[in-house]
Parts: C-alpha cells; sequence; structure tokens
C-alpha cells in the first residue's frame, strides 16, 4: 500500500560506512511514525539503558574525579569508536554519539551543581530563597560551563563523524522535570499547593529557555547534515524530541492536566516528530492525558524491573496506545519475541530487543518480514 | 478511650479532618483547644493525629491522594505535635517503636525515604532519618548508638540494589543483625528480592511501610 509521507520533512541521504542501509532505515523509522510499513516493523539491536550498566574505571592518574572523566570530550568519543569499531549495524541499530553529561544538564545550566556518579549525574536544587522559592527569577546562563562542555563535545564529535557515525543532541528534560530538578521534588510537590502561580511562571519561562536551547543544537547539527536525534537512537529528518515527566508518578491526574500538560504541549508542538518517554506504571496513570499531545506520535514505554519487566504484562496498553492511533516503542528480551508478535500487530511497532550476535539479528531481521 | 465530651470529640474530629485535608495552619489551635478541653495527650495524638494519617496512608495505596497530599497532611501532622510534644512528654507517652531510615549507598533519592519517615512520624514512631548515599557502616553505628527496633533501607536505582543487600550482611558481620528488624523498599525493590537478601519486611509504598513496620514490632 503506497505510504503517503507528503507532511512529513523532506528526506537528505545518510552515508554511513557501516550502515549502507541508512536511508531505508531512515524510511522505515518514518513510516513507523505514522503506524506504517515499507517492508517490515523497525528493530534497533540494543537495550534501553544498556549505556548505564558498565561505567568506564576511574583512573586517578588521568582525572581527578568523575566529573572530569564526563567532561573529558576525547575520552568520551574515543570510547565510542572503541565500541562501533568493526561493527556493522543492522535494522534501525545506529552508529550513534550523542554528548551527555547526565539528564539534569538542562537545570545545570541555571546554576544548579551537577554531581557525577559513575553511571548517571543528579543535580542539586538551587530554589530555596527565604523570601520565597520563586522570588529570584530563573536565567539560563548561555555561559555556562555545561553549555560550553556540550558545545565543544559537538564540535568535535562532528569533525570525526563523516561516515562513521551520526551525532545527536544530549538528554534534555524540561518542563516539570527541570523544575523538580532544580526545587527538589519534595518542595515542589509543595510548591503545587503553595505557590501554585509561581510554578506555572516559573514553567513557562523554562520551556522558552527549553525550545532557544533545542534550536541551539539543532540549527548546528543540521547545518553539518545532520539528522535529528538523540539518547533513544531513532534519529529523524526534522525535529525529534523525547517529552517526558518523570515527575508525574507522584502527582495525580488532576495535577497533571493543570500543571504538566499545558508544557508538553508546548515542548510537542514547536517539534515535527516526539516519542514520548513513558517511564513505568506511575507515569502510565496519565496515558489518556498523554495520547492528546499534539504532534506526539509515539510513546516509549519503559515498564520497570522484577514482577513489571516481563513486556506480555503490557500487552494490553501496547494494544490500547495502537488503537489510540499512536505508535509504540517497545523493549523486550529475545525469549519474548515470538509470544509478543503472536499477540500484537505490527503497525506502529518499534522493537528494542538485544541479541547475542550479528547471525542472531540477521535472524530477526528475516523473522519480522514475514510479520505483516 | 476516655469519655471525652461531646465538644472535645467535635475539637478532635476538627483536628482529625484538618490533618486529613492538609490545614497546617488550622491544626495547632485544634491541638491547644482539644488540650484546654481535657483530653489526655495520648487521646489527641491517636483519635485526632494518628487516625488522620493512617487513612492518608490509605487512600496512598488506593490512589485516592497521591505524594503532594501525603506531603500537606504530614506538614499539618508536624504542625500538631509541634504543640503536641511537651504535653506527650509529660505524661509519658512512648513512641511506637524506633526506626533508623536511609537511602542506601549510591543513592541520592530522598523522597521516598522521607515520605515512609513522615508516614511513620505520623503513625507514632520516632524516626532516625539517616539521609541518603548511607553506607553499610554508618547502618551498623546507627544500630549500635540508638538500637533502633527497625532499619529501613531505601532504594531507587536497580544500580543501587546491591547496597541493600551489602547493608543487610554488615548487619550481620557485625553481630547485630538478630537485634533488629530490615524493611526494604523503593521503586526496583520487590518482595522476592527482599526475601533474598534477608530481608525481614517489604513495603510497596509510605502507608504499606507504617503497617509493616507495626507488624515487625508487633504494634497496632
Amino acid at each position: 500500500m503506497p505510504i503517503d509521507l507528503s507532511s512529513s520533512p523532506a528526506a537528505r541521504s545518510l552515508a554511513l560506512d557501516a550502515k549502507p542501509d541508512a536511508d531505508a532505515s531512515m524510511a522505515r523509522i518514518e513510516a513507523w511514525f505514522h503506524q506504517q510499513i515499507i517492508d517490515r516493523a523497525p528493530v534497533r539491536f540494543s537495550r534501553h539503558n544498556a549505556e548505564y550498566e558498565a561505567a568506564p574505571p576511574l583512573d586517578p592518574a588521568r582525572w581527578p574525579d568523575r566529573k572530569a572523566q564526563w567532561y573529558d570530550a576525547g575520552f568520551q568519543i574515543e570510547r565510542f569508536l572503541d565500541s562501533i569499531a568493526g561493527r556493522r549495524f543492522h535494522g534501525e541499530t545506529f552508529p550513534l554519539f550523542w554528548p551527555n553529561l547526565g539528564p539534569n544538564v538542562f537545570a545545570g545550566c541555571y546554576g544548579a551543581p551537577l554531581l557525577f556518579s559513575d553511571v548517571t549525574s543528579w543535580a542539586e536544587p538551587i530554589l530555596s530563597d527565604p523570601a520565597g522559592p520563586y522570588a529570584t527569577p530563573l536565567v539560563l546562563d548561555w555561559q555556562s560551563e555545561h553549555l560550553a562542555k556540550l558545545d565543544g563535545f559537538t564540535s568535535l564529535a562532528l569533525e570525526q563523524a563523516p561516515g562513521r557515525y551520526i551525532v545527536g543532541y544530549t538528554d534534555l528534560h524540561p518542563g516539570i522535570d527541570w523544575l523538580a530538578a532544580l526545587r527538589g521534588s519534595q518542595a515542589l510537590c509543595l510548591d503545587l499547593y503553595d505557590y501554585p502561580e509561581a510554578v506555572h511562571a516559573a514553567l513557562q519561562q523554562g520551556m522558552a529557555d527549553f525550545l532557544r536551547f533545542f534550536d541551539h543544537f539543532d540549527d548546528r547539527l543540521k547545518a553539518a547534515g545532520q539528522p535529528s536525534v538523540s539518547w533513544m537512537a531513532i534519529p529523524v529528518w526534522g525535529r525529534m524530541h523525547i517529552p517526558s515527566c518523570d515527575f508525574a508518578t507522584m502527582i495525580s491526574p488532576r495535577q497533571f492536566d493543570a500543571f504538566v500538560l499545558p508544557v508538553l504541549a508546548q515542548e510537542c508542538a514547536a517539534m515535527t516528530h516526539n516519542i514520548f518517554h513513558m517511564d513505568g506504571p506511575g507515569v502510565m496513570r496519565h496515558l489518556d492525558s498523554i495520547l492528546t499531545l499534539p504532534n506526539s506520535q509515539a510513546i516509549q514505554w519503559v515498564q520497570g524491573v522484577g514482577h513489571d519487566k516481563p513486556i506480555a504484562k503490557w500487552i494490553p496498553l501496547v494494544r490500547r496506545i495502537q488503537a489510540a492511533g499512536k505508535s509504540v516503542v517497545v523493549d523486550l528480551e529475545l525469549h519474548e519475541l515470538e509470544p509478543f508478535l503472536d499477540a500484537v500487530r505490527p503497525q506502529g511497532i518499534y522493537l528494542c530487543l538485544a541479541s547475542a550476535d550479528e547471525q542472531d539479528e540477521l535472524a530477526i531481521l528475516k523473522r519480522l518480514a514475514a510479520w505483516v | 478511650m476516655h469519655a471525652e465530651s461531646p465538644e472535645t470529640l467535635d475539637t478532635l474530629d476538627d483536628l482529625y479532618d484538618a490533618i486529613l485535608d492538609g490545614r497546617s495552619s488550622d491544626v495547632p489551635a485544634l491541638v491547644q483547644r482539644a488540650l484546654e478541653l481535657g483530653a489526655p495527650a495520648r487521646v489527641v495524638l491517636d483519635a485526632g493525629m494518628i487516625d488522620a494519617m493512617r487513612e492518608v496512608g490509605r487512600q496512598f495505596e488506593q490512589q485516592e491522594c497521591f505524594v503532594p497530599e501525603m506531603l500537606l497532611a504530614a506538614r499539618a501532622m508536624q504542625a500538631g505535635l509541634g504543640v503536641l510534644r511537651p504535653a506527650l512528654q509529660q505524661s509519658d507517652v512512648r513512641a511506637a517503636g524506633r526506626v533508623a531510615i536511609g537511602a542506601v549507598r549510591g543513592d541520592m533519592h530522598d523522597i521516598g525515604k522521607n515520605l515512609v519517615g513522615m508516614m511513620l512520624e505520623g503513625a507514632g514512631f520516632e524516626v532516625l532519618d539517616l539521609g541518603v548515599d548511607v553506607a553499610p557502616e554508618r547502618f551498623v553505628e546507627a544500630v549500635r548508638t540508638h538500637r533502633p527496633g527497625i532499619v529501613a533501607l531505601s532504594a531507587l536505582l536497580t544500580t543501587t540494589l546491591p547496597a541493600m543487600h551489602a547493608t543487610v550482611q554488615a548487619l550481620a558481620e557485625a553481630g547485630v543483625r538478630s537485634g533488629v528488624r530490615v524493611l526494604v523498599g523503593g521503586t526496583p525493590v520487590t518482595q522476592e528480592y527482599a526475601q533474598e537478601i534477608g530481608a525481614d519486611g517489604y513495603a510497596p509504598d509510605a502507608g504499606a511501610a507504617v503497617r509493616a513496620a507495626q507488624a515487625l514490632l508487633g504494634v497496632a
């Protein structure tokens, strides 16, 4: 069936030595955003958050602390190049480098101290003015060391990228997650009752800043012929964003609709492609509202650990999202694949799978070609 | 319970409602009024405050209220305790038990731990908050120094779960394990994991944590 992608941004061409079928993958991804299939459902051969499972050792002769290691652009790119050396990238798996200083770097650019551990970083809250937590204006520091470092990462990555890998932008969490990083989640929970108007005003301020921040990196990457892509490794020719709201796991649907939904709608409206990162059952509580977001074509479902990990438990959720006209990114184990294919129709499904080796990957691709 | 006057009972009902609704500014005056009407401190605590927090815990478990509402109620409870504490001390009211609580080594998330601590205080427990990123040795030291009946461990990341196991082991190696009950909780924690590491109890949320703590110490 012919696919009408006339509303999609004009495609360019990706030349990647380790992935000669990159353009075909980009077309497959674009079709997926429209719940359509060209020849098979897209599949990425990696696990959600796999990059957090092994931290590089901290050599004290080279770095005084973890922050120095995170900030070492040469080391981080060298480590990335080692990880892709000799690999061929099958399915919708791309050699992708994105500058990473942790999920709270946007808050860090407002002066919140960033603390670095081996696999992540977090921001220390700064909004605690005795005159009122929102008395001091929130100002995005365009001279921030973190922003400068992200620019440096981007420059160095772009220099070495041609033919080898694509370059994305960093992990951005605007909106109420940004405000929670600056204020502290516990304090922000009370602010929703104690300072509702100030919270609304701060969120609007932050959203305006975020859109400029996004544009800064988007402009640089587009000028270098790069697609739009971040940590989820799903590139598009357009403006791709990953809206999310981890804070939502703590609040009622009423408060989600009042405080979170309006700014999420603004985020999504400014982009061409949005995949909402729905992190666990706590956020799933707000699915009805999330499904109303404009320009939000897809949801990434992150089911959690323990009892929540088996994807079979979430088949009804996947079907519900598909029925609402949205696409779904699902993370599953190899042994879950066959039952999943039996239970769900392929339109709108983007699979994330860890595979044992290249032979496994090719076999999976062959299997997915028959799943129509 | 004492046979309180109708006016006292109405005041205790108002106090219960004020805590349930998170109206911190109303609570101190209501506590003071109840005491002036002759209600024993223990009765004000149990009927006016702990009962209200128990209802908050129930509502939280049923998803009828959420974290902001629980925090509001806990704040209101604290406002009341500020007025009630001298009377409690004079009447020699004892805590339901003592709990040392902390987020395990490597875990900087505190809101879950804080909620549990507040709900435990709301249920009449004495809570010793060790903070976040608490090494196993600090939990051991807290047990030696303060002799809590329960050590409550919180972890929000799968990467910090091993520190929960390490803490249980450290308590055993220090020879203090048999004198304390270990209660665990946090997003990645499951009943199965709690059993696997030798914990005595598991709670999926702050409301359940109170009941788990009460069961572990055999208190109502």
